[in-house]
């Protein structure tokens, strides 16, 4: 028998040591092939409509990569934005999650015939168990939560008319409109003789009601082109671009009374995939950039991911060093113990 | 992918979906000698459908001047330059179709017209192809030429829009060909409008979802003709129900200009849509360029139309051309009039081959008047 070797054991510890303390000092863990999504608990304050409040920092980010979308017509061909980070938050009623990808150009309207919004979705499979497939397949629909800028823009600053894209515009007249010219959209056009000159409005189309309440249009589909507004919409979510970053929280009770919401539950386990949008790349439908599945876990109030949830510091997650010091530590106490073994059996009396 | 048979191209050619043609098929004839640009079409449209916020840039049916004019800029040429070498060999095109072209990720060979490509629906009105020079004198076909194109939606038998529509929100008509963008079901992609290798179809930046021509479907269901077509003042036009070959029926005017006296063909059949509005082509243009927009065809449908003074059915379709709103089923033509009849059979209105002349004395002796004009 060979001796150990114990010195190459205690590097390979240490090394261990070294790489998880940097990842965790940079707050990342690189999702690799099986992506692990942890949503933290948060015992109160969940900012389901604040991507930029500082309970993100006890959500651990996970960097997701994403490819272009070249299954089906039409394909994407090349993407603009490889990955996207997730973090979820959950207080045990309530489930958040954010994500954050960087993108140089805020593309948040869609008025031109050319121009394209930045957006982002989740997707969650309606059965939880069942690894989600692209946009579902017939039999196992999705959950879609599809945040659009140009809607967070509706909603933060009003509805984006056409003077958003055309400041001098004018005409002077529409038909049964109110108002004076060149009139305001949809305060001007309300009635419903008016309104029929907006057709998507007028017919109920979710892209064109005006009024818009939630930038997170919820959707079930059950494979490519299926994809149906639900009549509840119960997603609520903001999305805020800065420094060349786009960062969008999306939020949702975790358990919900309709059968055609995906249910999940604190302390249980979960899937998850997302997906982005850059308007500027022409990105918009099947041309989408995709991630595959995340597992998710959520953490309730009791148990590591609470400890994670209580770690007080932003971005540094002292839970996480436990898994590779505890595995170092077991790498090490192996060696030492192997090396004792070593020792006793060569000093004990051969027969 | 489904092979289909294009008649236009006398070849099969790949297409998204397996054919689905309708039990019968909204039409059109536009005669390209007479149209004036006068663009009162263009009003008629624009009045009925496209006044809405958010269509201001809108033209579902737009007049432009050929060759430089276009709407949106360069539509066709830009289109015609993607595509590729079209030739055609005899009657049978040996080219590439839109949809056999398509470069990989996607449906068709097409592109997505810029913001500033639909702001000008009027560039290059009236200019010629070119600039008179010394000693040119009239010919035909002109040394120097321009003509206008009045366009709307094709209603295609194998439309681009609805092929690459992801969501499945275009849809065709069984009853009558009419190609119909579902409203409630449109999500804005724009695929549709990158396909359509007329660009037909419009995005509204209100509604933020595509809207197109819809063949004034509200009309046809009651027998008339479309808006564009009841208005055009300079009588151009005619709508009615186009069959396949196989299926001509001699009594519709349509069936009869297109399929019997084949003056009337197709934009661009290259394209591969089958379209089903048809153009009398000009007989003043070079044929090189007409052959490049209306195919093999246009030498034959020429003559065809120089004739037409001997023709006594085709100048009794031609008559009745803009001669009433109602919808043509069927014409006759004999003892010197033009007769168009209703679905039913009854008679909705009949033309003279040739108005009479009446002749009054030079001198009104009745009212002590000279008339200026006796006949």
């Amino acid at each position: 028998m060979a001796p150990w070797k114990w010195h190459h054991l205690l590097l390979a510890a240490a090394l261990a040591v070294v790489l998880a303390t940097t990842l965790s000092l940079r707050g990342l863990a690189f999702a690799q092939t099986q992506p692990q999504l942890v949503s933290a608990y948060l015992a109160s304050g969940l900012p389901t409509a604040d991507p930029t409040a500082a309970a993100w920092g006890r959500a651990n980010p996970v960097e997701v990569p994403l490819t272009a979308q070249n299954i089906v017509l039409p394909m994407l061909g090349t993407g603009s934005i490889p990955t996207i980070q997730v973090r979820s938050l959950n207080d045990g009623a309530w489930i958040a999650f954010r994500l954050e990808w960087a993108d140089a150009t805020k593309n948040d309207k869609a008025i031109a015939q050319d121009q394209f919004r930045d957006a982002a979705a989740i997707q969650l499979p309606l059965n939880q168990t069942v690894p989600g497939v692209c946009m579902g397949v017939r039999g196992q629909p999705v959950n879609l939560w599809h945040w659009k800028a140009d809607w967070q823009n509706d909603i933060d600053n009003g509805f984006q008319d056409l003077f958003a894209a055309y400041p001098n515009f004018w005409k002077d007249y529409y038909p049964f409109a109110v108002g004076t010219p060149p009139f305001k959209a949809p305060v001007d056009f309300a009635g419903p003789d008016a309104r029929r000159f907006l057709v998507g409005w007028a017919v109920g189309n979710p892209l064109s009601d005006p009024a818009r309440v939630t930038p997170v249009e919820e959707l079930v589909a059950e494979g490519f082109g299926s994809a149906t507004h639900r009549v509840q919409q119960t997603v609520l979510g903001r999305g805020v671009w800065a420094a060349g970053k786009w960062s969008v929280v999306f939020a949702r009770p975790l358990r919900t009374s309709e059968q055609t919401q995906a249910q999940l539950a604190p302390g249980g386990k979960g899937i998850i995939a997302v997906a982005a949008w850059d308007g500027a790349n022409m990105e918009v439908g099947a041309r989408k950039q995709v991630s595959a599945d995340l597992a998710l876990t959520i953490a309730g109030p009791t148990g590591a991911p609470q400890a994670a949830a209580e770690a007080p510091a932003q971005g540094a997650n002292y839970w996480w060093l436990a898994i590779p010091v505890g595995l170092a530590a077991l790498v090490i106490g192996s060696g030492l113990a192997g090396m004792l073994m070593t020792i006793y059996y060569r000093s004990r009396p051969r027969p | 992918m489904p092979k289909v048979f294009n008649w236009q191209l006398n070849r099969e050619m790949d297409y998204p979906y397996p054919s689905a043609l309708p039990s019968r098929q909204f039409s059109a004839v536009f005669d390209l000698n007479k149209c004036i640009a006068c663009q009162t079409c263009t009003f008629a449209c624009k009045n009925s459908w496209t006044v809405g916020r958010g269509q201001e840039y809108m033209f579902w049916n737009n007049v432009e001047t050929k060759p430089y004019g276009g709407y949106p800029i360069a539509w066709d040429a830009r289109l015609l330059e993607m595509l590729g070498p079209q030739t055609w060999e005899g009657g049978t095109y040996t080219g590439k179709t839109i949809f056999e072209g398509a470069p990989p990720g996607r449906a068709a060979v097409g592109f997505l017209p810029e913001e500033l490509d639909w702001a000008h629906p009027n560039i290059g009105e009236d200019e010629t192809s070119g600039l008179a020079e010394r000693g040119m004198h009239l010919t035909i076909p002109h040394d120097i030429w321009n003509f206008y194109l009045p366009r709307i939606c094709n209603h295609c038998s194998y439309p681009a829009c609805l092929a690459s529509c992801p969501r499945k929100a275009i849809y065709k008509r069984p009853e009558d060909g009419i190609v119909l963008l579902d409203q409630k079901r449109c999500r804005g992609y724009r695929e549709c409008v990158r396909a359509c290798p007329y660009k037909k179809v419009m995005y509204n930046g209100v509604t933020r979802i595509s809207e197109k021509c819809i063949a004034c479907f509200p009309l046809i269901e009651q027998g008339r003709q479309t808006q564009c077509i009841i208005n055009c003042i300079g009588k151009i036009r005619m709508a009615g129900w186009i069959h396949q070959p196989q299926q001509v029926d001699p009594e519709s005017p349509l069936d009869f200009m297109v399929h019997v006296r084949k003056v009337a063909l197709p934009l661009y059949p290259q394209f591969g849509l089958m379209m089903n509005v048809y153009y009398i082509p000009p007989v003043h243009v070079p044929l090189p360029y007409l052959q490049q927009m209306f195919g093999p065809g246009v030498e034959k449908a020429q003559n065809v139309y120089r004739q037409v003074k001997d023709d006594e059915q085709l100048l009794g379709v031609f008559l009745l051309m803009g001669a009433t709103d109602r919808w043509i089923e069927k014409f006759k033509v004999g003892g010197g009039w033009a007769y168009g009849y209703d679905i039913k059979g009854s008679e909705i209105v009949r033309v003279p081959l040739k108005e009479s002349t009446v002749v009054r004395p030079f001198f009104d002796a009745a009212r002590n008047v000279y008339r200026h004009n006796i006949t």
